[in-house]
């Protein structure tokens, strides 16, 4: 207990419940840290809101997961001959080469997959050329289909892009009527709903569903020590001279916890350009400011944070917090690893 | 170097066509007479004495200068699965000695197919508008992979709105005839083309095939057709040089097919055939007595005779790539899709600039001409 997050559980039910029950179809996506809230919880909040499904990165999560979720896994990265094979009736695979279709059937016969096409985020799937003659080698392969996937960008309307999809799907040989589908605000999954009645759509949804409602989550760093300096002094394994008088807090959190670590943003407009570029040239001078809000504000770090702890500047007059106090931080929660998870 | 060009007689010409099976008819000799505006030459890919493939260039001269663009229309004829970069490399160097500034072709490669059942759902959904949209039923990766050496090798693909406003269709429809009988290509068709071909049959619809005399006749239909549709007819004059030329080389190559209702001629066409492969060139019919459906009457009785003659593929030749219902080009698809043959998309058309500020000039030129 140093580094914790303490999630307020009737609270973030209550938001997964309502997302739930918004998103007809929902499958949740249970994948990497488990968006810093834990695979496993997540596979178990999963089962308690009746999902019938879950999608999962990898195979390894999947084996993972097949063992804690009662229905079925959809594994989002495409099956490649070269993966770990798991080899399991309710495992749904993606796929999104030609070349796989013979492969996967002959390592598993009869196999479950959904067929992703290459949308305009060009990361894996199908060529729209290649779809019919993927529809027949699969029927040829004896593998069962499930569904159609569309993996789309998140900026900007995606609407037109989907239609497209739905519309290529429907004219292709492929026989299935449902739609895997992620980043459509409900009111344009409503809309393709309208003009796509045959279909059945299911948004695969993550950040929006166990983070979607980020005030139910707090983090708690607990302070491990407070320390007396005077400008000038030398600290650290660094040992850097402090800027300013006042008090060295040792707090529970680095980069073993995803302190520190920054994973890019995406950065829009000039102000934003203006703000990282601001950013980056403070980092370059040494300084940089640390996701840990104390007193108020977020403070900086008196030196780059260390495997399980940081050591941060609290400047004289602001007020200190004891041994043992805990103070809150920002993290990304994605790249987040917490030492314990306490549902209040 | 091992493989040379070099220009070569038409009878050479002709015969490596003939051991091909097939080939465009803008890739045999007579096409050079038909073009008469432009000078034409045959010319041939030689490996040490082995004649490996054709060409029919087609030389457009730059105003006032005795340069020009060397054109080989729906070709040439070679084996795209070979050596392309060496064979385009002859083929640059004998053009260019020739004056050639620039080079256009347009290799007749089948890079993807669509089917009639594709096609039908793709034209009922209101969200695809363009056949590049829709699944292809059938994909040839070499093909598609010649493009993207084409690209590598400085060709340059044009620009073809909508598939039509350059050189020659990029997308073609075709049905297939290779292995079918008569009856399973009238099964193949849709409804309204089976029964209007009943119906012409019933009303005394009678097709006959035409002399060069005919051709007046022909062309007759044909200027009020021009007149309906809003083109503009080629003089009678080129349709008797495309007979002299083209029959001289065989007989058999163009056909007149003519539809009559009661003695009044109804509908008149003509039809291509080298080889395997046999195209519907030019079509008219008049406005009066629409309802004998002659139209229908002269494509079967086309259809029938290329199957007879042992043609492989029936071709309507160009459309458009538009599935959009509301653009005046998708009647077009719509009536070609009946005959339930499929869309193919071809390679299109390249340029390869040799002499770049004319190059460049020229096509400035063409655009104005537009």
């Amino acid at each position: 207990m140093a580094f914790d997050l303490e999630i307020r559980a009737a609270d973030w039910r209550a938001h997964l419940a309502a997302t739930h029950a918004a998103l007809p179809g929902l499958v949740p996506v249970v994948k990497g840290n488990g968006y810093g809230l834990g695979r496993q919880r997540l596979a178990h909040e999963a089962s308690r809101l009746g999902a019938d499904l879950i999608a999962v990165g990898t195979y390894e999560e999947a084996h993972e997961l097949l063992g804690s979720f009662l229905g079925d896994v959809q594994v989002l990265t495409p099956w490649r001959p070269f993966l770990p094979r798991v080899a399991d009736p309710r495992l749904v695979h993606t796929l999104g080469r030609l070349a796989d279709i013979p492969a996967l059937a002959q390592q598993q016969p009869g196999a479950r997959v959904v067929v992703e096409i290459e949308t305009s985020m060009a990361r894996h799937g199908f060529d729209r050329h290649h779809l019919a003659e993927a529809a027949r080698a699969i029927a040829e392969a004896g593998l069962t289909v499930e569904g159609f996937a569309m993996h789309l960008p998140m900026t900007g309307g995606n609407l037109d892009e989907a239609r497209l999809w739905c519309a290529v799907l429907e004219a292709s040989a492929l026989e299935t009527t449902t739609v895997f589908c992620s980043h459509l605000t409900l009111t344009e999954l409503e809309q393709l709903r309208g003009e796509r009645p045959n279909l059945t759509l299911r948004p695969r949804v993550g950040t929006q569903l166990w983070l979607g409602r980020l005030d139910t989550l707090a983090v708690r760093a607990t302070v491990m020590d407070v320390h007396t300096v005077q400008r000038g002094e030398r600290i650290g394994y660094r040992q850097g001279r402090v800027p300013r008088a006042g008090h060295v807090l040792v707090i529970a959190g680095g980069t073993s916890h995803g302190i520190g670590l920054e994973a890019p943003r995406a950065v829009a407009g000039v102000a934003g350009r203006g703000k990282a570029a601001a950013k980056g040239g403070l980092a370059a001078a040494g300084l940089a400011l640390s996701p840990f809000t104390i007193d108020g504000k977020l403070r900086w770090f008196a030196e780059p944070p260390h495997m399980q702890a940081s050591m941060v500047l609290l400047p004289e007059g602001a007020k200190l917090p004891a041994v043992g106090d805990t103070v809150t931080a920002q993290v990304r929660y994605t790249i987040a690893s917490f030492d314990t998870v306490r549902e209040i | 170097m091992s493989l040379h060009v070099r220009t070569i007689g038409p009878d050479q010409h002709l015969a490596f066509v003939a051991s091909r099976g097939s080939a465009s008819f803008l890739q045999t000799p007579a096409w050079a007479a038909v073009k008469g505006e432009w000078r034409g030459e045959s010319i041939g890919w030689f490996r040490r004495d082995e004649l490996v493939g054709v060409g029919l260039v087609l030389y457009r001269q730059v105003p006032k200068l005795k340069r020009y663009l060397a054109y080989l229309p729906e070709g040439p004829v070679l084996d795209w699965s070979g050596d392309v970069a060496e064979a385009l490399d002859a083929m640059r160097t004998h053009l260019k000695a020739n004056g050639a500034f620039g080079i256009r072709m347009g290799p007749a490669l089948v890079t993807r197919r669509w089917g009639a059942a594709t096609l039908k759902a793709a034209l009922a959904d209101d969200v695809l508008t363009r056949l590049g949209d829709v699944p292809a039923d059938h994909t040839d990766d070499a093909a598609v992979a010649v493009a993207d050496q084409l690209r590598s090798l400085g060709w340059k693909e044009q620009a073809a709105e909508g598939g039509f406003s350059a050189g020659q269709p990029k997308y073609n429809f075709q049905v297939p005839l290779a292995g079918r009988s008569e009856d399973d290509v009238l099964a193949g068709m849709n409804q309204l083309w089976r029964r209007n071909i009943r119906k012409a049959a019933k009303q005394g619809v009678e097709v006959t095939t035409g002399i060069r005399e005919d051709l007046a006749e022909f062309h007759r239909v044909y200027v009020e057709t021009a007149e309906r549709d809003h083109f503009t007819p080629r003089p009678l004059s080129y349709f008797e040089t495309m007979w002299d030329a083209m029959t001289a080389e065989d007989p058999q190559r163009l056909r007149l097919y003519l539809a009559r209702h009661e003695g009044d001629l109804v509908a008149a066409t003509t039809l291509v055939q080298v080889g395997t492969h046999a195209w519907y060139s030019y079509g008219a019919s008049t406005t009066a007595k629409r309802e004998v459906r002659g139209s229908n009457a002269v494509q079967w009785q086309m259809m029938r005779d290329s199957l007879a003659g042992g043609a492989e593929v029936y071709d309507l030749r160009g459309i458009t790539d538009t599935l959009d219902t509301d653009d005046s080009h998708v009647g077009l698809l719509q009536f070609k899709v009946g005959t339930g043959g499929e869309a193919v998309e071809y390679l299109g058309e390249w340029d390869l600039p040799i002499n770049k500020p004319l190059y460049a000039a020229f096509t400035a030129y063409m655009k104005r001409r537009g």
